[in-house]
């Protein structure tokens, strides 16, 4: 806990800028504070429409913040201006959005080894570290299969480790289980829970779904309906590591659910 | 006219079925040849050249090496347009990217002047420039310039943002990002403007030989027609639809190659 | 604001196209490029003397009798076909072939056949405009939703009340795509055939006037065929938007002009 954060969100506000004649539309986000420790895996709840991807935007820089303050690792980040916007700040935040944005001309492993390949990094060293995420998710087999090829879960995980394997310090995940079915989406949750053991890095994953976040989550913050603040913080004292497939079974679980459920309404 | 009553019966076996068109297919082209023929024999061979003459006359001309001759000319003009336009029509898009303001100021202007029939711009270019290659390669390039800039700027448009913000985020340069994610999206596009612009290149090169040149196969086709040499105007008519259909052809297997990663669309069978 | 800018950055972008041409015209002379000023003046005093819209009159009748002639045939064999698969996939690689070829280069073939008449730019037009009607339409028949037509079978309808009310308008908006490629053609076409050989029409006031070295003349003429163009795409995207008022927006599609 001494440690200083990594990521600093103080007092942040974002409001869409006005249609010609109209009036301003309402804040999305007002008054936001949080702050994430390096390495720690923090979930982020929310009804839909509550400003969550806008929050992530401004974070990873490719949206502006219309007041606060972001500091990442020490450094003020946030910018008024689009001109001025440092999209993944230098590569060291990572964005796995809610659509796997995959380029369809690409097959699995030249979409995964994309971010590598444009900064420059690709080696024989960065290769096998992107096949080993290739075989670690279960996508051996299909490096060249074009993403139109492959399943809406396979996808997914291609996605992922496309973000895990240029390796940046901190990762944003905008619900990037959203639309698979409930079994596939919790083998997804093992994989990513499993690939994390591995590096600890430090994560943002938002949801809408309170298990997911119980799950995945050292800490659980719970935002409220627009303008987003935070509603209540839950620590999640699960002992690692965890299993998704029966984490409903633990002790505590429906304690924390509870509580929870209670703060979104 | 052909009285070719084929069997309509949907059940028919796949490998059947496959004969039945093969077969209809063939019937047919023998049907247009001998109505061919038969036109020929009863309109008079100044209205009709014979088919057999017309092969007779594309087989002397290979021979005398003016068929390569006038395909080279045509091809010429041609190919060096459609190299100028595609250049210009990728590029202006690409700089119109920049600035949104300039592109609302022109974007009238070139939807304006794209309604000009180019052809008719022929005369007054041959005043300019004379009987030359010049003024046939103006019209080629205005002909195949608007096509290739209309495609390559709806591309551009339609280009994901997502994409390039995930781009972005992951690192990649300005110069990246034009060329892995706007130009690979823009290819499909590309393709399709090109499969317009290429036969119409060679289209307009023809109809540039009619008004003025001295080779080339339009020129074939026109003095041929002036002299009223029937099988003339028929070879030299043959010979263009051929070099078309050989280059849409070439464009159609280079675009498979390229867009592999597309997913497969229906394509007719056989 | 952005609006008035808009406007303003349009403005100042058209007085330099026209600066730039009448400066260009005053050097090189008016004998090799017209001037904005003259090809206007001169595109009104033919327009009141009677002699371009009789000339541009020539040009509409045969891009119009040539589209008939090309589109309605091309519009029918479809629906003709519809029921006959294997007839459209025999007559495929010629449809193909006859799509691909080049028809302007046909020019002299339907002058020699039909003379230097309308009837030799109506053949002319027919022939591009066919090509491109008919695969438009077949896509329509072909992408309509065949539960579409069991429910009408199933609501009692007949063969001929499916073709009409069932595919007809599914085809529509395919028929209109082709037609916004056809229509430039058409005209396109009509001028080119005017070029080669004629005695009126607006290509053949363009081709006089170069012969008597007349620019303002071949400009008044191109200004006249650029406006009928823009007039025809016009009413084929209005009717288009009557006619399909149930259909949400319409992406924007390829049309490029001849």
């Amino acid at each position: 806990m001494a440690q200083p954060p990594l990521l600093e969100i103080k007092d942040l506000g974002k409001r869409f800028p006005a249609r010609a004649g109209r009036e301003p539309p309402p804040w999305v986000i007002q008054g936001l504070s949080f702050a994430v420790r390096p390495g720690e895996f923090l979930t982020i709840i929310g009804p839909s429409g509550a400003g969550k991807s806008t929050l992530l935007n401004m974070i990873a820089q490719i949206d502006t913040v219309t007041a606060g303050e972001i500091v990442f690792d020490g450094q003020a980040v946030n910018s008024h201006d689009p001109r001025t916007l440092r999209p993944g700040v230098d590569r060291r935040i990572g964005y796995v959005t809610q659509d796997d944005n995959l380029l369809p001309w690409r097959t699995t492993i030249d979409n995964v080894l994309f971010p590598i390949e444009v900064q420059g990094r690709l080696n024989d060293q960065t290769r096998a570290h992107a096949e080993m995420l290739v075989r670690a998710v279960g996508l051996a087999g299909y490096e060249r299969y074009y993403p139109h090829e492959l399943s809406g879960g396979m996808r997914k995980r291609a996605a992922l480790i496309r973000t895990l394997a240029y390796d940046p310090p901190m990762i944003l995940m905008d619900e990037p289980f959203g639309a698979v079915d409930a079994q596939t989406r919790m083998q997804l949750q093992a994989d990513l829970l499993k690939l994390w053991e591995l590096g600890r890095k430090t994560i943002i994953f938002v949801t809408h779904d309170i298990t997911e976040a119980i799950a995945l989550g050292d800490r659980a913050l719970v935002l409220s309906r627009q303008p987003a603040r935070i509603a209540a913080e839950h620590a999640i004292p699960i002992p690692r590591p965890r299993n998704v497939q029966d984490i409903f079974a633990l002790e505590g679980f429906a304690a924390i659910y509870e509580r929870i459920r209670a703060a979104i309404q | 006219m052909t009285e070719l009553t084929a069997p309509t019966i949907s059940e028919t076996p796949a490998l059947s079925r496959k004969w039945v068109i093969l077969g209809g297919r063939v019937l047919l082209a023998v049907a247009l040849l001998l109505a061919w023929e038969i036109g020929a024999r009863s309109f008079g061979a100044i209205f009709f050249a014979p088919p057999l003459a017309v092969l007779a006359r594309i087989g002397e001309l290979a021979v005398s090496g003016k068929l390569v001759q006038d395909i080279l000319a045509t091809l010429r003009v041609s190919a060096l347009g459609f190299v100028i336009a595609c250049f210009a029509g990728v590029l202006l898009p690409f700089l119109l990217r920049r600035s949104p303001r300039v592109t609302d100021a022109v974007e009238p202007y070139i939807m304006a002047t794209m309604g000009i029939p180019k052809y008719a711009l022929a005369p007054w270019l041959i005043l300019w420039f004379g009987i030359g290659d010049a003024p046939k390669l103006v019209v080629v390039v205005l002909m195949v310039f608007y096509i290739v800039f209309i495609t390559t700027f709806a591309g551009i448009r339609a280009v994901d943002q997502r994409l390039i913000n995930m781009a972005r985020i992951a690192g990649a340069s300005e110069l990246v990002i034009s060329r892995e994610i706007i130009w690979k999206s823009l290819l499909p596009f590309f393709f399709t403007g090109l499969k317009v612009a290429l036969p119409r290149a060679v289209s307009a090169t023809i109809v540039g030989e009619f008004l003025v040149a001295s080779e080339g196969i339009g020129h074939y086709i026109e003095h041929s027609r002036q002299v009223s040499d029937t099988v003339g105007v028929f070879a030299g008519i043959v010979i263009a639809t051929t070099l078309v259909l050989a280059i849409n052809a070439v464009v159609n297997v280079i675009e498979r190659r390229a867009l592999r990663w597309r997913p497969v669309e229906r394509e007719m069978e056989l | 604001m952005t609006r008035w800018r808009t406007i303003t950055d349009r403005l100042l972008v058209l007085v330099i196209i026209l600066a730039a041409w009448q400066i260009g015209s005053a050097i090189v002379g008016p004998y090799w490029l017209s001037s904005p000023w003259a090809v206007t003046s001169r595109f009104v005093a033919q327009m009141l003397s009677g002699e371009l819209i009789r000339q541009s009159g020539y040009t509409i009748w045969e891009s119009v009798c040539g589209a008939v002639a090309g589109g309605v045939p091309a519009v029918l064999l479809p629906f003709l076909l519809r029921r006959h698969p294997l007839m459209v996939a025999i007559l495929d690689p010629f449809m193909v072939g006859g799509y691909g070829a080049p028809k302007l280069a046909f020019a002299p073939l339907f002058i020699l056949w039909f003379g230097i008449g309308i009837e030799s730019k109506i053949a002319l037009v027919a022939s591009v405009v066919f090509f491109i009607v008919y695969f438009n339409t077949l896509a329509g028949v072909r992408a309509l939703d065949p539960k579409l037509v069991q429910m009408a079978q199933i609501a009692g309808a007949s063969e001929r009340h499916v073709a009409r009310h069932i595919v007809f308008p599914a085809a529509v908006p395919y028929i209109f795509a082709g037609l916004r490629i056809a229509v430039p053609y058409a005209i396109g076409g009509a001028i080119i055939a005017e070029l080669i050989s004629s005695n009126r029409g607006l290509g053949y006031l363009v081709q006089t006037g170069a012969m008597n070295f007349d620019t303002t003349s071949v400009f008044a003429a191109i200004l006249a065929a650029t406006l009928i163009v823009h007039g025809a795409n016009w009413m084929v995207n209005a009717s288009e938007r009557v006619l399909l008022r149930w259909r949400p927006q319409t992406a924007v599609m390829v049309d490029a002009g001849d």
